[in-house]
């Protein structure tokens, strides 16, 4: 086996883009879902709820680039890559966005790293999106002020978040990763090769 | 606004937000966000129309964070003012405290980005991540090139599902069916972007000519210190 290169290459860059660009638009689809969730829920003081069920589309693009290309940075890169395009878009949260993204893609980084990038089987990609939960959650203590939210409902918002965390960019993610794979279109990238062997 | 560099008004507004995220200042949140939405509003050029749809979603959630904070807020330094609301809740001043400070970050993040996203233009921003933030050129033009397929990827969204429901096969925006064959597209698209990039000429180490220059003037310093220097300067003087 060859030693795994560490540049990147231009198509590697640009399928990363083109990665976060499919999940900006399905996630732009869903938010439209949760926004009402969240409006309907404004009510009963529940409205972060809303948010949280669709959190776990933002980390899709950090696990599965990590998937695909299995190189260190990979979902790193990807998740700032993808909050890049956020702000390119007009997200209106705007240049925090890119923070986020930075720490986001650290959660699931640093799970890739601990395994050596040589491990990506089904437990590490859901203990990655599980890293991006819990990184994100530290953030949301920062940004959105959760430290002022009773412990109850920082458990429940917690749990909603892991729980869409591991289907969307645990579960998901590998789905469509080996169903990539068994189009053969992955042959030129890490995990196409790794399917092959 | 719009002369400003914009990889630097980025920066800016950055460390603005994150200013304002160690703190919970409702008055100095509440000013931001003003403050940005009228310089938003008088900038010239602004699509005013855009700008109000863009502001209705940005209170809604703002709204929804009052009454989370509300709700189940910590009761914090509770001074035994109590509220009797609906007839049933006993709300303390407390909640209310925390349910503006929640919401009032909200708006001030919220317009910091508004003012950033009505006054800029997504090339000029990877231009100058590029020239002034050392961005490598093949990630500023990937980025630009897979950029510019949002709207292409769009219309896939609503293709992709609109064959899959003629089939009757049901699939949510999110689901790995509907996902898959925009991800196949996406790695066919990308491959050729590459190549075709590749063979007119891009390369990777090689020095570039650059046809569009981003400058970086005073007034961006200005900018960058006058903006979070008044920050500063709200915490300390409240």
């Amino acid at each position: 086996m060859e030693a795994k290169k560490n540049g990147w290459k231009l198509k590697e860059i640009i399928l990363t883009a083109m990665i976060c660009i499919v999940f900006g638009v399905a996630y732009l689809a869903a938010v439209y879902l949760a926004s009402m969730i969240a409006a309907a829920l404004t009510p009963a003081g529940l409205s972060p709820l809303g948010n949280e069920l669709v959190f776990g589309v933002w980390f899709m693009a950090a696990t599965l680039t990590g998937y695909i290309l299995q190189k260190p940075g990979a979902a790193l890169i990807a998740e700032v890559t993808a909050s890049v395009i956020e702000v390119l878009l007009g997200n209106w949260f705007g240049p925090i966005v890119i923070v986020s993204g930075l720490i986001q893609g650290a959660g699931a980084e640093l799970v890739f790293a601990a395994h050596g990038y040589k491990k990506f089987g089904g437990k590490v990609m859901y203990l990655a999106a599980a890293g991006c939960c819990v990184t994100s959650f530290l953030w949301s203590f920062v940004r959105s002020g959760y430290g002022k939210f009773t412990i109850p409902f920082l458990l429940l918002l917690f749990c909603i978040r892991l729980v869409s965390s591991l289907l969307f960019s645990g579960l998901i993610c590998k789905l469509i990763g080996d169903g990539l794979s068994k189009t053969g279109l992955l042959k030129g990238y890490e995990l196409g090769r790794s399917h092959e062997a | 606004m719009k002369s400003l560099n914009p990889g630097y008004k980025l920066l800016s507004l950055m460390i603005a937000s994150l200013l304002l995220s160690v703190t919970f200042h409702v008055r100095l949140n509440l000013l931001i966000s003003a403050l940005c939405l009228i310089v938003t509003f008088c900038t010239p050029g602004v699509n005013r129309k855009r700008l109000a749809l863009g502001l209705f979603p940005f209170f809604l959630a703002a709204f929804g964070m009052f009454t989370a904070g509300f709700c189940f807020g910590t009761k914090g330094e509770t001074t035994g003012v109590e509220l009797s609301l609906f007839g049933q809740d006993t709300l303390y001043a407390g909640n209310l405290t925390t349910a503006m400070q929640l919401s009032s970050r909200i708006l001030a993040y919220g317009s910091l980005g508004i003012l950033y996203a009505f006054t800029s233009d997504a090339f000029e921003l990877v231009m100058s991540l590029m020239q002034q933030f050392h961005l490598p050129p093949k990630f500023a033009y990937g980025i630009l090139a897979a950029y510019h397929f949002f709207p292409v990827v769009r219309e896939e969204h609503a293709v992709v599902g609109a064959a899959l429901k003629v089939r009757g096969v049901r699939a949510g925006p999110l689901s790995a069916k509907r996902l898959l064959p925009m991800l196949v597209q996406a790695m066919e698209r990308s491959e050729s972007l590459a190549m075709a990039m590749e063979s007119r000429g891009f390369q990777e180490n090689e020095p570039r000519a650059l046809a569009f220059q981003v400058k970086l003037r005073l007034r961006d310093f200005l900018f960058l210190f006058g903006v979070n220097g008044m920050i500063v300067g709200g915490l300390f003087l409240s």
